[in-house]
């Protein structure tokens, strides 16, 4: 097996990493988002595992949340619901958006067997006092989760874990680097694939596949490079059937501003002596999602993107009631059209009602 | 011709018809200070207003524009006119609503009495998403400076941690500085001297609710609604305490004379989410059945449900701060969950009508956790339907009116039986 099918298979079997961790006992970490610090989680001896939903129609989570509420968010909590993650020994979200704090409080009360936690980081960066506030919040998660683990967490070992997802995060844009081609090396739906097996597994088993996959793709050269380059971006797609469907049209997604993607690895930690201040710096001097403040700095990474990977149109995929990129697509629009095609299409997380996509994307695809 | 289904609600106060001229007064005052060239603020959320009658400034609250030109039936044509500008209905019809009015190029006379064109926009991110991010696209269009107030969520429940509390302070320090940098002077003495005021205004407020407890109930949500205006525009003025010592007179005259609004009450019911502003009469329309809504939840947002001795002059900001992190709205749920079901206790409240307005992205999120909760722990049942509060577009009067018939109805029912 290539491993490029290796990362396809972790990705649609994650429950052998799961079995495979617990086999010596050690416990998992669910959480939802990358400002839930996973190196504090892994330096206690845990894996930080990311929750992702599925495309299945939402069951019982509908009569818990009005349908008005984000999707995703539904999906997560039916599958919460569902007993599918009784695996975790415990979950943790953070402050984003309305619809991440109204999870946290079902979730809170109707979900008995996997515990859930809050840590409760603030919405305004480059903030001295927010970095001060954030600190007493991590030290508390930080506590949190060595109880739960009986492991110390020391300078030593949260040190080591930062080098170590530091190293997943370069590796990945090393490997998405390629993707700045004229004709990219690797597909937008490979892409999305690898990173999404690699934030599931550990990172001592990452790191070397994702070495051996660069090795691999570094000369390769994709089919059907000839269209459009587009840059995704919106809410979370945890599944590669909207960048496929993009590709399908004759789109090259040459980059994209996803959760399951981008966002995750394009900062690494600063240098610094102090692993905790590093942390909170490293969520803290960055706008990675819509939610965050200030927004010109999503703006500029963004115009970071269209040069860099060469974009000749975007495209917002905003789940239903995503309110921070519903309102971040109708801010940026205006400035963004002056520079390339901007489209912004509403999509459901279940991922029904792809015909009437197909066409709004075909028509786009054709325009550029 | 169409028929015309939505009504003012009827109210039964002296002193509310006082706070509604008040209201009318209050934002004659910005028109003015504005045209003798004064800055004017936008501002919106929770944040604390204190400091801005420190400064004297003239603002204008833009979750109260909506309301108000929701209550004159025009809110439609400007959430459209935001819609226009790539605005998808799945977002806050009050900031759709507010920012069409911001971007409108004719205003209709009502609105025009009441806009103003900000100099600087303060927001924050209490109570949800839309209260942080709308005043972006404001700014923009009016090429003004914002600056934004970061508020914890409230995972603490009533003990604010320290850190908390002084991290929001310094937010509110920052938005002061932001102040004196545009043209105001906030004067410190006067804050202090607010938070009196508003210690008192609370102590008022909870006086007014004790007589609200009483059966027959004084006054109606109706007037509660108009009666809330100075919790959320006049905190520490004179004119608020003045205003709700004149209320409570009244509420205390008509509880000794045992007159409630209606004359033979047999259902007290509370209202949770967004009431209908451009169809204030569908809370009178259950009185038919001997029913009132007594109380509504956001009558006690910005500060309602608050243990007024928490507020310390001598610590102004760490006083507001307070007040801000733990105001029911402010996610996470064990404050909101924990007061209405005090309120159903001691209101004797015997149905929760609980509406979703489907652009919400917090009050929905509650209505499941807050419907268990009553029926849990007071055996309250909870009805809850469709109801967007401010798009009228989206009213559907037949519908609204067979759902709260069915409810009253089957609480008749029930106590009939009993
Ligand atoms: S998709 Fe949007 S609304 Fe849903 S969890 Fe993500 S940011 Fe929040
Ligand atoms: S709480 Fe709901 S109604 Fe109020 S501003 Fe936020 S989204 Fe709009």
């Amino acid at each position: 097996m290539g491993t490029l099918e290796t990362m396809k298979d972790i990705f649609d079997n994650p429950n052998k990493i799961i079995e495979e961790w617990k086999k010596d006992g050690r416990k998992v970490v669910g959480h939802r988002c990358m400002y839930v610090p996973e190196e504090i989680i892994h330096a206690a001896g845990m894996l930080p595992y990311p929750t992702f939903g599925t495309p299945e129609p939402i069951k019982k989570a509908d009569s818990y949340f009005q349908p008005c509420a984000c999707e995703f968010v539904r999906n997560l909590f039916d599958l919460a619901l569902d007993k599918k993650f009784g695996f975790l020994d415990s979950m943790v979200l953070c402050n984003t958006c309305d619809a991440v704090r109204h999870l946290y409080n079902m979730w809170d009360t109707y979900v008995d067997s996997v515990p859930c936690y809050m840590v409760n980081n603030p919405q305004k960066m480059y903030d001295e006092s927010g970095f001060k506030f954030y600190r007493m919040e991590l030290e508390k998660f930080k506590k949190l989760m060595e109880d739960l683990s009986g492991n110390k967490i020391t300078d030593e070992s949260l040190k080591k874990s930062i080098e170590l997802y530091d190293e997943t995060r370069k590796l990945l844009k090393e490997l998405n680097d390629l993707r700045k081609r004229d004709i990219p090396a690797i597909s937008g739906s490979e892409f999305l694939v690898t990173s999404m097996a690699s934030m599931l597994m550990p990172k001592e088993k990452a790191n070397p596949l994702l070495r051996k996959l660069i090795d691999e793709v570094k000369n390769r050269e994709i089919k059907n490079a000839d269209g459009p380059r587009i840059l995704l971006t919106g809410s979370i797609i945890d599944n590669p059937t909207l960048i496929e469907l993009v590709e399908d049209m004759g789109g090259v997604v040459a980059v994209d501003d996803l959760c399951t993607s981008a966002k995750y690895f394009w900062y690494t930690t600063k240098p610094n002596n102090d692993p905790m201040d590093a942390i909170v710096r490293f969520n803290l001097e960055r706008t990675l999602c819509a939610c965050a403040h200030p927004s010109e700095d999503r703006y500029d990474y963004l115009q970071e993107l269209i040069r860099e990977f060469n974009v000749d149109g975007i495209i917002y995929f905003n789940i239903k009631y995503c309110h921070p990129f519903v309102y971040e697509s109708a801010i940026f629009r205006k400035k963004l059209e002056e520079e390339v095609p901007t489209l912004t299409l509403e999509v459901d997380h279940s991922l029904s009602g792809l015909g009437q996509l197909k066409t709004r994307v075909q028509a786009f695809i054709e325009m550029l | 011709m169409a028929t015309k289904v939505t009504t003012p609600g009827k109210k039964n106060l002296q002193t509310t018809l006082e706070i509604g001229k008040a209201i009318r007064a209050y934002y004659e005052g910005v028109k003015e200070a504005k045209s003798a060239g004064k800055p004017v603020i936008w501002s919106y959320g929770l944040v604390p207003r204190e400091i801005f009658h420190a400064a004297d400034a003239p603002v204008l609250y833009l979750e109260h524009l909506p309301l108000m030109i929701g209550a004159k039936q025009l809110s439609g044509r400007y959430i459209q006119l935001a819609e226009e500008e790539g605005f998808s209905r799945d977002v806050c019809a009050f900031h759709r609503c507010f920012l069409g009015c911001a971007v409108a190029k004719d205003r209709d006379p009502y609105l025009e009495k009441l806009f103003v064109s900000p100099d600087l926009i303060i927001a924050s991110n209490l109570p949800c998403m839309s209260e942080s991010k709308s005043f972006l696209y404001a700014a923009d269009h009016h090429n003004c400076p914002y600056y934004f107030l970061d508020a914890p969520i409230n995972t603490w429940g009533k003990d604010i941690p320290d850190y908390a509390i002084e991290y929001f302070a310094g937010q509110l320090q920052g938005a002061i500085d932001s102040m004196e940098e545009h043209g105001f002077k906030v004067d410190m003495d006067k804050l202090k001297e607010s938070i009196n005021l508003t210690k008192k205004m609370m102590g008022l407020w909870n006086e007014i609710d004790n007589c609200r407890k009483t059966v027959p109930t004084p006054m109606s949500t109706v007037d509660g609604i108009t009666a809330a205006y100075p919790l959320i525009q006049l905190p520490g003025t004179q004119l608020g305490v003045t205003l709700f010592e004149r209320l409570l007179e009244e509420l205390k005259e008509k509880v000794e004379k045992k007159q409630g609004v209606i004359e033979d009450e047999k259902l007290r019911l509370m209202w949770f989410g967004v009431p209908p502003f451009y169809n204030m009469g569908l809370f009178n329309y259950v009185e038919k059945y001997g029913a009132v809504v007594v109380k509504s939840m956001v009558e006690y947002i910005a500060g309602g449900a608050f243990d007024p001795s928490k507020m310390d002059p001598k610590k102004p900001l760490e006083s507001l701060a307070y007040k801000a992190l733990v105001d029911i709205v402010n996610p996470t749920y064990p404050n909101m969950v924990d007061f209405i079901v005090k309120a159903v206790e001691e209101f004797k409240i015997d149905g929760l009508i609980g509406v979703v307005k489907r652009s919400c992205g917090l009050l929905p999120g509650y209505m499941r956790l807050v419907k268990d909760a009553v029926y849990k722990d007071k055996g309250i049942p909870t009805s809850i339907f469709d109801l967007d509060g401010l798009d009228i577009r989206e009213y559907d009067d037949v519908t609204s009116k067979a759902n709260l018939d069915s409810f009253v109805e089957s609480l008749l029912a029930s106590k009939r039986r009993q």
